[in-house]
């Protein structure tokens, strides 16, 4: 009989909880919700938000082989705030919207200068939203960009999204800008959010570029050198103040900024050859330690050494370099630290004056010449950094070339 | 009294179990908003004032032998004062249990079940505690020695994880709010430590009650270690945890860890283990309020009571209306309560009752033992 009750309790204990737990079970069942990849946002009329969701097409997926790219699909809405979007969504496709799989937030250019701030706290605020989904300012429009990023080696889109900034570790031509990095600097007190700069390739002929400039070097999304079939493009960064975009970086500041923050494990650039005029030389750099930033405060400004320390291998040849000769090596060296430096400095002026945002959070090696808060707030980081002064120090030692060394 | 004895190693994993259970929730955040960025200096301050009143109950506890806190009060001023000490603490352990509890199955609601009710995401806790009621201390007690590893690795793992993303600048400036913020206000802290409240408790469960003095300082020092790889996580890890409250900050921080594109998503397997860690601690108190109450009372078994402390619990956790007034009630009032009942009052009865054994020492040495 006591046997008899504890089943009868535990069935009935067992059905309740299946009952009472089934209602988040099917909201977050597979057959009941429509797995968003990336979101687009823009400035829609009547100061209203035009949200695009795009979603794949899971027949497309198990249809197509590997060696076909899957369909996507891209629906917009206006609304008055990213949460309406949602639920309008959810009501035209008869389907929850879940955006645990969204990998992009892509902001359009216009809406990002009026300030994005209150939908990056509403997206923090989402229980479903990665902080590791990447964030890009695009020149376009958002629906545009989204529309026009087609992966042409990813047979998958949520794939491609996931792995289309990679390269930034070996180039240094834009950063992983994700909506918790953008959350953080936004909220912090000593440093401001930056994003990826996203634009769609125009293929326009640039006539104003002089022939011996490093026109790559210079790129940033919607103006880059690339032609093809290449259709969006993600070089630079979009750089913000208090949740606002205020400007731009091209590839070359961009470097100088995953310099700066160390986030970078090696990079190609082009120095002025100093064997022959007019000619550049190709040097590889990987940090040989971190960057060091120390800041002190003169006269009530902040004056910011940055000091780093790289390792070099030379990967262009000519028929006429000799590479095994110190000496060259010494000054290829010199000018390498020489093109830093000036790229370095060039980036902090821009950022601090022009900008007053420090995407590089130097605030923060600040924060120990403060013993309280209070002193903190009261001297006012983001009001002091346009004042700043900047002194880089570069160490580079070329080391080699790389197969051949004296030709 | 006791229906089983714990050894030295399980006494100690029981009582940084109770430390452990508030971090899990906001003990970290609200920490963190007391002292800022002085938090972690301010900790190990704490800690040490911790670990000095953890020897002081031991010295106070020491004259009692195997006697807990309720045994001590009737010694000191009869049955009176035994069913005075035995109704605050019963009231502590069921208030504070049932507002973790409603506050950690606010963010389990929020981040796994938002169409579930509160109370269905409650039951599963209080049906636990319904069983393990019936089974003996000890077998309790085995429980948590299992689940308090897990938990104390995961934190370690947390730790570790989110190493690539600290900011040790954060740690500055050095002195937070300010030294009187940090030294002397920041003393209030010290409600973190409120496992302490357990000591009182488990001398009769010891098999050695002469192992009390590891018991107490160990259990103290674990948890002022466990508390700074906690609050270092979330101080080091991104500004938001210090300046926007956060529903269930251990776990936000959780889903940051990514090794690769192959290992994301790690934060349910965190809760998982914290679910388990936090049905421990329920586990804990209901087992101390069932045994305070049998000595209030007088009675003999503990069995008739193991369905009425559980549903106590399932219905204070039910009384706060919105998430706001909890979050007011653990931040505002409970920090005070547990300073008031743990480090005052609690101290303040072993003080007594060892004055009164002294002084009875001093008068008729021939009866005191």
């Amino acid at each position: 009989m006591k046997h008899l009750l504890k089943v009868v309790c535990f069935v009935i204990i067992f059905v309740i909880l299946t009952v009472s737990f089934s209602n988040s079970y099917t909201r977050v069942n597979l057959d009941n919700i429509a797995v968003v990849v990336a979101m687009g946002i823009d400035k829609g009329e009547n100061n209203k938000l035009k949200v695009c969701f795009q979603f794949t097409n899971p027949s497309s997926i198990s249809e197509s082989g590997s060696s076909e790219t899957a369909s996507t699909i891209l629906k917009s809405v206006d609304a008055s705030s990213i949460s309406s979007a949602i639920n309008s969504m959810n009501s035209y496709l008869g389907k929850e919207l879940t955006l645990a799989h969204c990998k992009l937030v892509v902001f359009s250019e216009e809406l990002a200068k009026e300030g994005i701030s209150d939908i990056i706290y509403t997206l923090m605020n989402d229980a479903q939203t990665r902080p590791s989904c990447n964030i890009v300012i695009s020149k376009c429009t958002a629906e545009h960009y989204i529309n026009n990023s087609k992966p042409f080696l990813e047979p998958l889109i949520s794939k491609y999204y996931e792995l289309f900034i990679s390269s930034n570790q070996f180039t240094g031509y834009t950063s992983n800008a994700t909506l918790g990095k953008f959350f953080d600097n936004m909220i912090c007190q000593s440093c401001d959010p930056y994003a990826i700069l996203g634009g769609i390739n125009l293929q326009l002929p640039d006539s104003s570029q002089d022939a011996l400039t490093n026109k790559e070097t210079s790129d940033k999304s919607n103006s880059a050198s690339l032609s093809g079939n290449t259709v969006s493009e993600n070089v630079g960064l979009a750089v913000f103040r208090e949740g606002a975009l205020v400007g731009e970086l091209n590839a070359i500041e961009t470097l100088a900024f995953m310099c700066i923050g160390n986030e970078v494990k090696g990079f190609l650039i082009s120095v002025p050859n100093p064997q022959v005029e007019n000619q550049n030389v190709d040097v590889y750099l990987t940090p040989k330690a971190n960057t060091k930033i120390d800041v002190s405060l003169v006269n009530g400004s902040p004056y910011i050494t940055v000091d780093c320390k790289y390792c070099g291998q030379i990967y262009s040849m000519t028929n006429d370099s000799n590479y095994l000769d110190s000496e060259i090596l010494s000054r290829i060296s010199e000018s390498c630290n020489r093109y830093l430096e000036y790229i370095f400095t060039e980036y902090l002026y821009k950022t601090a004056k022009e900008y007053k945002s420090d995407i590089n959070a130097i605030g923060k090696n600040s924060l120990k010449l403060f013993s309280t808060i209070d002193e903190y707030e009261t001297y006012g980081w983001r009001e002091h950094y346009q004042d700043s002064f900047f002194d880089v120090s570069a160490q580079v030692n070329v080391r080699s070339s790389s197969l051949l060394s004296d030709s | 009294m006791t229906d089983s004895k714990i050894t030295s190693k399980e006494a100690i994993m029981l009582v940084v179990t109770i430390f452990v259970s508030h971090t899990i929730v906001t003990l970290p955040q609200n920490l963190l908003s007391n002292t800022k960025s002085a938090t972690l200096i301010n900790l190990i301050y704490v800690g040490i004032i911790a670990i000095l009143l953890a020897y002081v109950i031991y010295r106070l506890l020491k004259n009692f032998a195997s006697l807990d806190i309720i045994d001590i009060s009737q010694y000191l001023g009869g049955n009176v004062l035994k069913s005075i000490v035995g109704g605050i603490f019963i009231a502590y352990f069921i208030v504070t249990s049932s507002n973790l509890l409603r506050e950690f199955c606010e963010g389990l609601r929020v981040a796994f079940f938002p169409m579930t009710n509160i109370l269905s995401i409650l039951v599963p806790f209080i049906l636990v505690l319904f069983i393990t009621n019936y089974l003996s201390f000890s077998s309790n007690v085995k429980t948590i020695s299992l689940i308090f590893p897990l938990v104390l690795i995961s934190i370690v793992f947390l730790f570790f994880g989110n190493f690539g993303n600290f900011s040790f600048e954060r740690m500055f400036p050095v002195l937070g709010k300010g030294f009187a913020d940090t030294f002397i206000t920041g003393i209030g802290n010290i409600f973190a430590f409120s496992g302490i409240s357990c000591l009182y408790f488990i001398p009769p469960y010891l098999k050695e009650p002469n192992q009390m003095k590891k018991i107490c300082l160990s259990s103290v020092i674990i948890g002022l270690m466990y508390f700074l790889f906690c609050t270092a996580t979330i101080l080091l890890l991104f500004s938001f945890f210090v300046d926007v409250d956060e529903v269930l900050p251990l776990y936000s921080a959780a889903s940051y860890i990514e090794f690769g594109i192959f290992f994301q998503r790690l934060e349910s397997f965190f809760m998982l283990i914290w679910i388990l860690e936090i049905g421990s601690y329920l586990i804990v108190t209901n087992r101390f309020s069932i045994s305070i109450f049998q000595k209030i009372t007088n009675l003999k078994f503990h069995k008739p009571l193991a369905m009425i402390f559980p549903l106590l619990i399932f219905g204070i956790a039910l009384l706060p209306k919105n998430y706001s007034i909890i979050r007011f009630l653990e931040s505002n009032i409970y920090a005070y309560f547990i300073i008031a009942i743990v480090f005052v009052f609690g101290i303040a009865i072993l003080f007594l009752a060892n004055l009164k054994k002294r002084k009875e020492k001093r008068v008729k040495p021939q009866k005191i033992q």
